[in-house]
């Protein structure tokens, strides 16, 4: 069974 | 921002090295010893930060993944050239038709 797909994303933190 | 149109399914990706890379509960958090930022990748960006190692395909890397993930093709393709457009733009990766000959 395929695992759930999740939107990959580039979080730029703010330090 | 790179898009589909902008790249061919047989560029290659691979990472810039000399990052700081760290797990934090399940997520990827890196810090760029270029330009000092740290960065959160997430799940999933971590798991395709894995993957692009050692110079892969953009193709291969998006057959690797609808391997294991229940997602669409377009929609796979669409998330990961975005993702790593931005990677791109960070300096965090390589990407081109000459990057596995390097």
């Amino acid at each position: 069974m395929k695992k759930e797909w999740q939107k990959p994303e580039l979080e730029v933190l703010d330090v | 921002m790179i898009t589909n149109g902008m790249v061919s399914m047989n560029d290659y990706v691979v990472q810039v090295k000399g990052n700081i890379v760290s797990d934090m509960g399940g997520e990827k958090v890196m810090l760029s010893i270029q330009n000092g930022k740290y960065y959160n990748l997430g799940e999933m960006g971590g798991i395709i930060w894995d993957l692009v190692e050692v110079p892969i395909s953009i193709g291969q890397l998006i057959t690797t993944l609808m391997t294991e993930y229940d997602v669409e093709q377009s929609e796979c393709q669409r998330q990961v050239v975005s993702f790593l457009g931005h990677l791109l733009e960070e300096g965090l990766v390589h990407l081109g038709a000459d990057v596995h000959r390097e």
